[in-house]
């Protein structure tokens, strides 16, 4: 059974008991202390720590009444594609697709070299700078505040190892809903079988539409550029950059044949020109 | 009247809305290391072919083919060790090692490695033992076929560096998808007649330089209008790689004193006969300048990138 999130963004409050229940479950340090000024985000996005993101969009529009303002809230999470480019990228086999369709990162088999992070279309995987294999399962005397400052350094010193959202991979084996789901007090995120889920998605947009509200799914179905659809998708209420979710994802992988075709093509230029020029005395 | 807008709605002159200016997507953590193991792989792929071309029969291409093979292995040798310092532990190496993934131009690329590695020391064993510095025996270890397929090998080591960096979501580097591969072949095998000729001249060997800076200019020319190609083509997604503070040091050290000058310099070469202390001074200094060049171009591809990343409405329409 193919298992997912639908987050429907239009009863998201805002609480953020999603992040920290996942902070909690899954034992991920702290980010720090930071404020950014941004509505009610100082998460600001999702990293190799931060598997729940709150994003949080204030919004005003004028007519001859004056002004309104609204306030739109979502909570992001790793999307666990049906062609993941994470999974594609990775050398190592350290992030496989499990039972449950999730696409899982095995900490104990990454090797943080970070092509997972750059082949994510969504900009959801991130490295963790220290893994403790022996120890804690991340090593959380070692996080700072100078988290983001020191990230290079440390990496380049111990070797980090890339993290996102499990969909809580242990839970769902005890029969557990995931941590986030469990949490959200409003049923923002839903957690089931991912068909059940486009149904009720559906039948919600539908309703929504109906009562005046402009809804979309967004991942729902194939979502293009040959990712296919989401396993964790969302309804939104907004066109998807204002959450920002690409318009347009592409799965990095389909631009190989190209690369391949071209560069042999520039190799066999080449040897022949080379070829040419040293047979020619 | 005041304007209407309504929830969501951009003014007319407006670019798209971001969230709080915030990056989409995340930017590679890749440092020098990965630079260097890049710009080595593309020369262990040049240098692939040149081992092919030489001639046996003739003294000064043996020669060369000799060098261009032991200089192969050397690099082929170093690359591990730059890749480990980049993923902070030895053993973390290993992991690569467990799987074949065709999917994964960064697992095929480390067996491409691994590979080319083998072929290239099957070949200085060759060599050695034909030229009676090892047992004379010992050539009859390595089967003939060894030499075109480092040159296979290579060629796809040359390849990869380009496609690694194309086959991402990077809206930069996935912008080129076929610029960037095609001109990490061309910068592979020009740094690779670079350092060859360089590696010559130290060995007085003059005549084989002249074929070398031939070919050298073909592939640097082939590189030029790929890079002038791909600014076109890349629009608005080539931004960080081509103005600015980076496009400057770009078209200094890569175009300017990496591809013109050498071919300035070779193109004198090719047609006044200098004295040869000269000569060598002139060849030497277009080597360098090439290599430089070819650094240079990985590197700013490399930090293009970061950038392109960190571009909050890049991410947002990704290139096909």
């Amino acid at each position: 059974m193919t298992t997912g999130f639908f987050t429907d963004t239009t009863l998201c409050i805002g609480c953020k008991a999603c992040e920290v229940a996942c902070k909690q479950w899954n034992e991920l340090p702290s980010d720090g202390f930071r404020f950014t000024g941004d509505s009610y985000d100082n998460t600001s996005e999702l990293s190799g720590t931060s598997w729940r993101h709150v994003a949080f969009i204030e919004q005003t529009s004028v007519d001859q009444r004056g002004i309104h303002n609204r306030w739109l809230m979502s909570s992001d999470v790793c999307k666990h594609c049906t062609n993941a480019g994470c999974l594609e990228a990775c050398p190592t086999g350290a992030i496989v697709r499990n039972e449950f369709g999730s696409v899982f990162i095995q900490p104990d088999v990454c090797n943080g070299c970070g092509y997972c992070v750059v082949s994510c279309p969504f900009g959801v995987v991130d490295l963790i700078e220290k893994f403790d294999p022996e120890g804690y399962r991340y090593n959380l005397a070692s996080i700072v505040e100078e988290r983001r400052e020191d990230q290079q350094t440390a990496l380049q010193g111990n070797g980090g190892v890339a993290g996102k959202c499990t969909l809580c991979y242990d839970r769902q084996k005890l029969g557990f809903v995931p941590a986030c789901a469990k949490a959200c007090p409003t049923e923002s995120i839903q957690f089931g079988n991912v068909d059940e889920l486009r149904e009720r998605a559906r039948a919600r947009v539908e309703s929504l539409v109906e009562r005046g509200v402009g809804a979309e799914l967004y991942g729902a179905d194939d979502i293009g550029g040959g990712i296919g659809s989401l396993n964790a998708f969302f309804l939104l209420t907004e066109r998807p950059e204002a959450y920002n979710l690409p318009a347009q994802p592409v799965l990095p992988s389909t631009r190989q044949p190209a690369g391949y075709a071209s560069a042999a093509l520039a190799v066999l230029g080449l040897a022949v020109a080379g070829w040419m020029i040293f047979r020619n005395d | 009247m005041t304007d209407i807008l309504t929830f969501g709605e951009v003014g007319p002159q407006e670019p798209t809305p971001t969230y709080y200016e915030r990056p989409l997507l995340k930017a590679p953590h890749w440092e020098w290391n990965v630079v260097t193991y890049l710009f080595l792989g593309g020369i262990m792929g040049g240098l692939g072919l040149l081992q092919l071309l030489a001639d046996a029969n003739d003294e000064d291409e043996r020669r060369l083919r000799a060098t261009a093979r032991v200089t192969s292995l050397v690099l082929a040798a170093a690359n591990p060790g730059i890749l480990i310092s980049h993923l902070g532990r030895p053993e973390r190496f290993l992991n690569m090692l467990r799987i074949v993934k065709f999917k994964s131009p960064m697992s095929l690329g480390v067996w491409g490695l691994v590979f080319y590695s083998g072929a290239a020391g099957a070949n200085v064993i060759r060599e050695l033992a034909q030229g009676g510095t090892l047992p004379g025996w010992l050539r009859h270890l390595v089967p003939a076929f060894f030499v075109p397929l480092q040159a296979l090998l290579g060629a796809f080591t040359a390849s990869y560096t380009g496609v690694l960096l194309s086959a991402t979501a990077n809206p930069f580097w996935g912008s080129g998808k076929v610029h960037i591969p095609m001109a990490s072949v061309c910068s592979g095998l020009s740094s690779a007649c670079a350092l060859s000729s360089a590696l010559c001249v130290v060995q007085g060997n003059h005549r084989v330089v002249r074929k070398l800076e031939r070919l050298e200019m073909v592939a640097a020319l082939a590189e030029l209008s790929l890079l002038l190609h791909f600014e076109k083509h890349a629009g608005h997604y080539g931004k960080p790689f081509f103005t600015g503070a980076r496009g400057k040091r770009l078209r200094t050290y890569t175009i300017a004193t990496g591809i013109l000058a050498p071919m300035a310099l070779n193109l004198v070469g090719s047609m006044v006969r200098l004295p040869k202390p000269v000569d060598a001074v002139r060849s030497t200094v277009a080597s360098v300048l090439t290599l430089v060049g070819g650094y240079i171009l990985r590197e700013s591809l490399i930090e293009a990138g970061k950038d392109s990343a960190r571009d909050p409405r890049a991410a947002f329409v990704q290139p096909r």
